[in-house]
């Protein structure tokens, strides 16, 4: 505690400090126009980087247009100054608001459709609608065409008569707009949907199994980096007094890019340190002029070979300490101390016993001609651990992905208690209460054990994204109700000591059961466990199965596992169904299971299988 | 008719020279999964040599060619060596700012060594246009169409039946296994770039004749383009470089004749966004999935 009020006030005064320093330099003459001019363009280029992290560090998605947000911004604040008939001091501030929400809604627009594409695809879309942008503004009449915009009130000299009164007013307001937009990215980022963001960017489909709504949370991050770049596009306008659509055309978004890049994806400071030094080290090297861009693109090679994460990479010290210092300065400014925690967990099952909690009904899929699973029907009843087994390839995890809407089913119904939920997204049936693990583990590896499983919590929390950018009562008692439980989880499983670790660097055995922490953390009422022990040794598996057990209770939730270690399957599974060619060629206990004939054939081939059964007989 | 016939040509012509260029572009994504920005920047070298080559050392033109051709060969292999090879493993997005780092650097360079002032390229021929039935063809566009469409049917030969085309596909399909059968993958990779770039420089030579005016930042434009067909006609798939720099050369003159042509930038983004949100892995591609 002590060390983050320290941290604060620290944060605090430095920018206090810089504030002051500029005010006194510019009363004092020590501060040229020319000076000041370039502070006012550090200020908007943190901001534009700063947005463009949102979506190209914390939610992974290259961005190739955001120059186009900052155009729309830039003419709509523009020609609101332009025609409004109010006093500058009045009207700026609007149009700035303006100019970001037009940008958001471009943003979002643009996000609609785009956003279904991914990596490469994503990027090449973006470059398209920011190019379309500007070309629509070089064609149309109310943006000046191809001239664009001149005679724009400069803001520099519009605040007073007197030259270096304005020139701090200017200073003072395009320094507490990018202060204020830095501060909402870095509380945002630490909200739950700061996590949902992130979650997308450390493994989408995990997100999604975990209950994150991906898509709509993608539309989120590029609406908000949109509306941030408007407002940027705003001062830009007024900055320079001159606009035209050559401004913001593709070297414009990947002058950002290259910027955000050499910051660190993901580490917001690392985009403003990488601001200030790339915009005002040209400027103090003004003799080099002619050579700045060659050093520019061989800084950027060589970033890429021997730092490729960029300065920062996505983590450092300083960035948790300014980050945190944010947040405790939102706290005090609104006064919040709420004691009141509240807790994530309500009871919203009804009592199932001796009811099925899953039926299948001949369910099944073709890819094309091939069925991978026919006629499925499986029935899970309440506080049941059921095993799922085959030889390879007989479509058990296709079976999983069915019932957790990975594939739409081509034939049959799902029903979870009493419900059908075919033709549901994956995180909306997860909602509803269908939990799993992945064969191939997927964590968000960079996120530690303890955030892996708040994001689970995601669809249980209420707050909005505003109060996760103010901080308020609401959103603070709810993330301290997450965090309790989530510790809870972590110590059903002796892990509490590992919260902080990240969950890439655990041992094998332990990321399979913090994936198995995070399933139960969305509160199921059905767990699928797609071979929970693989990898594991004979001792680890002893402790997994009793760990399996003791969560069923613990829980109350019904089991179904996919797993090879019969061992496993045979000691704690009450039912067994066997899946050989898409199709149940048996049910029944373990017992029956050993000696059926059908399975004996799957597994060890036919004149074997005559062989055991001759024994048998 | 005549004018939709004449644009039609003209389509033609540029289209040949952006699937010249595109074939580079979406063979190298094939073969190492990298949008290579710098792709663009490797016709303006080549512009330069050529212009270069001919005003100043007095080259004729086909000794031009060649001597262009060497230069983007040489140019995209050292660039391969230098600034991808080393970033092979690590993740698709340091590769990519990594190209769009050695396209800033090229232009930059050339901007240092020959001034933003743009060049002419000198006249080659004296030949007179074909007339026929009104329509009129030059000297150039019928070059042009005829040596992209001989490069075209040599690459995909080359491709399909060669060893070493053999080699690129078995890279390009999984570069792990092409190692175990024996594929030597750097040289394969290195190939792949070569070609690429003598493509380019061809395509920069012709572009040239048609639109004689060489700057530092002639092939932004150009590539950015030839880059968007590679995506129309699926990205990584060698006929679909081809159909789509087609398309978009058609697309892109007939919009200059009958739209506007300030509006023929937009509908070739139109065009490639449409494309993405229909059939996102473009006209040839076939959609694959992530395993779950």
């Amino acid at each position: 505690m002590k060390k983050k009020t320290k941290s604060v006030i620290l944060n605090l005064f430095s920018l206090l400090f810089f504030y002051l320093l500029v005010v006194a330099l510019t009363f004092s003459g020590g501060m040229s126009d020319y000076l000041s001019n370039i502070l006012v363009t550090v200020c908007i280029t943190v901001i534009m980087t700063a947005s463009l992290n949102v979506t190209t560090g914390l939610l992974g998605q290259l961005a190739l247009g955001h120059a186009g947000f900052m155009a729309v911004g830039a003419y709509v604040s523009a020609i609101f100054t332009r025609t409004a008939a109010l006093d500058f001091g009045l009207s700026f501030p609007i149009s700035l608001l303006l100019g970001g929400m037009a940008a958001a809604l471009f943003g979002m627009l643009i996000g609609i459709p785009a956003l279904r594409l991914q990596g490469d695809y994503l990027a090449i879309i973006t470059l398209g609608f920011g190019e379309i942008i500007r070309v629509i503004i070089e064609n149309l009449s109310v943006t000046g065409g191809a001239k664009g915009l001149s005679g724009i009130t400069r803001m520099v000299r519009a605040f007073s008569q007197d030259s270096a009164v304005s020139s701090v007013i200017q200073f003072t307001f395009v320094f507490l707009i990018t202060v204020l937009i830095i501060a909402s990215i870095f509380t945002l980022g630490r909200s739950r949907h700061g996590r949902a963001i992130i979650s997308i960017r450390e493994n989408a489909i995990a997100a999604e199994a975990t209950g994150i709504p991906t898509t709509k949370y993608k539309l989120l991050a590029f609406t908000i980096a949109a509306f941030f770049a408007g407002i940027a596009g705003g001062l830009f306008a007024h900055q320079t007094s001159i606009i035209n659509a050559k401004m913001f055309g593709f070297n414009k978004s990947i002058e950002y890019l290259v910027i955000v890049v050499l910051g660190g994806m993901g580490s917001i400071t690392g985009s403003i340190i990488a601001s200030v030094v790339l915009i005002s080290l040209p400027e103090v090297l003004r003799a080099f002029s002619e050579y700045r861009l060659v050093i520019y693109s061989l800084m950027l090679i060589l970033m890429m070979l021997f730092r490729p994460s960029g300065l920062m990479g996505t983590r450092e010290f300083s960035m948790l300490e300014a980050w945190e210092g944010m947040e405790r300065f939102f706290r005090r400014l609104f006064k919040q101390k709420s004691s009141q925690t509240r807790m994530p967990f309500q009871p919203r099952y009804d009592v199932w016993e001796g009811k099925p909690v899953l039926e299948t009904f001949s369910l099944g899929i073709a890819f094309g001609g091939l069925k991978a699973a026919e006629k499925i029907d499986l029935r899970l009843m309440d506080n049941e651990i059921v095993g799922l087994i085959g030889p390879n390839g007989a479509g058990k995890t296709t079976v999983f992905n069915l019932l957790t809407g990975v594939y739409a089913p081509t034939e049959g119904q799902v029903v979870l208690l009493g419900k059908p939920i075919n033709g549901k997204m994956t995180h909306q049936i997860t909602q509803d209460g269908i939990a799993r693990t992945f064969q191939n583990i997927r964590l968000f590896k960079s996120m530690t054990a303890l955030e892996n499983i708040k994001v689970a919590f995601h669809s249980r929390m209420h707050y909005s994204p505003l109060s996760g950018i103010l901080r308020n009562a609401q959103c603070l008692s709810e993330e301290r109700g997450i965090d309790i439980r989530a510790r809870e989880l972590l110590r059903v499983f002796d892990m509490e000591d590992l919260a902080e670790v990240r969950a890439g660097s655990l041992p094998y055995g332990k990321q399979r059961k913090l994936e198995i922490c995070r399933a139960l953390a969305s509160n199921p009422k059905v767990l699928l466990l797609d071979e929970p022990a693989a990898g594991m040794n004979p001792s680890e598996t002893v402790e997994l199965m009793q760990t399996i057990k003791t969560i069923r209770h613990q829980f109350s939730v019904a089991i179904l596992l996919i797993e090879h270690d019969m061992r496993l399957v045979m000691g704690i599974c009450e039912r067994i169904y066997v899946l050989n060619y898409g199709r149940v060629i048996a049910q029944g206990s373990p017992e029956e299971i050993r000696s059926n004939p059908e399975v004996i054939a799957a597994y060890l081939g036919t004149r074997k299988a005559e062989e055991e059964a001759a024994v048998h007989a | 008719m005549n004018l939709f016939l004449n644009q039609l040509i003209n389509g033609l012509h540029v289209g040949s020279i952006y699937a010249l260029i595109a074939l580079g572009y979406t063979m190298v994504y094939g073969i190492v999964k990298l949008i290579n920005f710098a792709h663009g920047d490797i016709l303006m070298i080549g512009a330069y040599t050529a212009v270069v080559t001919i005003t100043s050392l007095g080259f004729s033109a086909p000794l031009a060619m060649l001597a262009t051709v060497l230069c983007c060969v040489v140019f995209g292999i050292v660039i391969e060596r230098v600034a991808y090879k080393p970033l092979r493993s690590s993740p698709r997005i340091s590769s990519l700012i990594t190209a769009i780092g050695v396209s800033m650097l090229l232009q930059n360079l050339a901007l240092l060594i020959f001034g933003a002032q743009s060049r002419p390229f000198p006249t080659l021929h004296r030949i007179p246009p074909i007339r026929f039935q009104g329509l009129q063809v030059s000297f150039i566009t019928l070059l042009t169409i005829a040596v992209s469409l001989a490069l075209m049917a040599g690459l995909t030969l080359f491709v399909k039946a060669g060893k070493a085309g053999k080699a690129m596909r078995a890279v390009s399909e999984d570069y792990n296994t092409a190692q175990l059968m024996g594929i030597n993958v750097n040289t394969t990779i290195t190939l792949t770039f070569a070609i690429g770039c003598a493509l380019a420089g061809i395509g920069s030579f012709l572009y040239c004749m048609a639109y004689p005016a060489v700057s530092p930042t002639m092939g932004s434009l150009p590539g950015l383009k030839a880059f968007i067909s590679a995506v129309l006609g699926g990205i990584g798939i060698i006929p679909g470089a081809i159909l789509g720099g087609f398309v978009m050369g058609i697309a892109e003159s007939l919009t200059k004749a009958y739209i506007s042509t300030q509006m023929s930038d937009a509908v070739v983004y139109g065009i490639l966004i449409i494309v993405l949100l229909v059939k996102p892995t473009g006209l040839l591609g076939r959609a694959s999935r992530e395993k779950v």
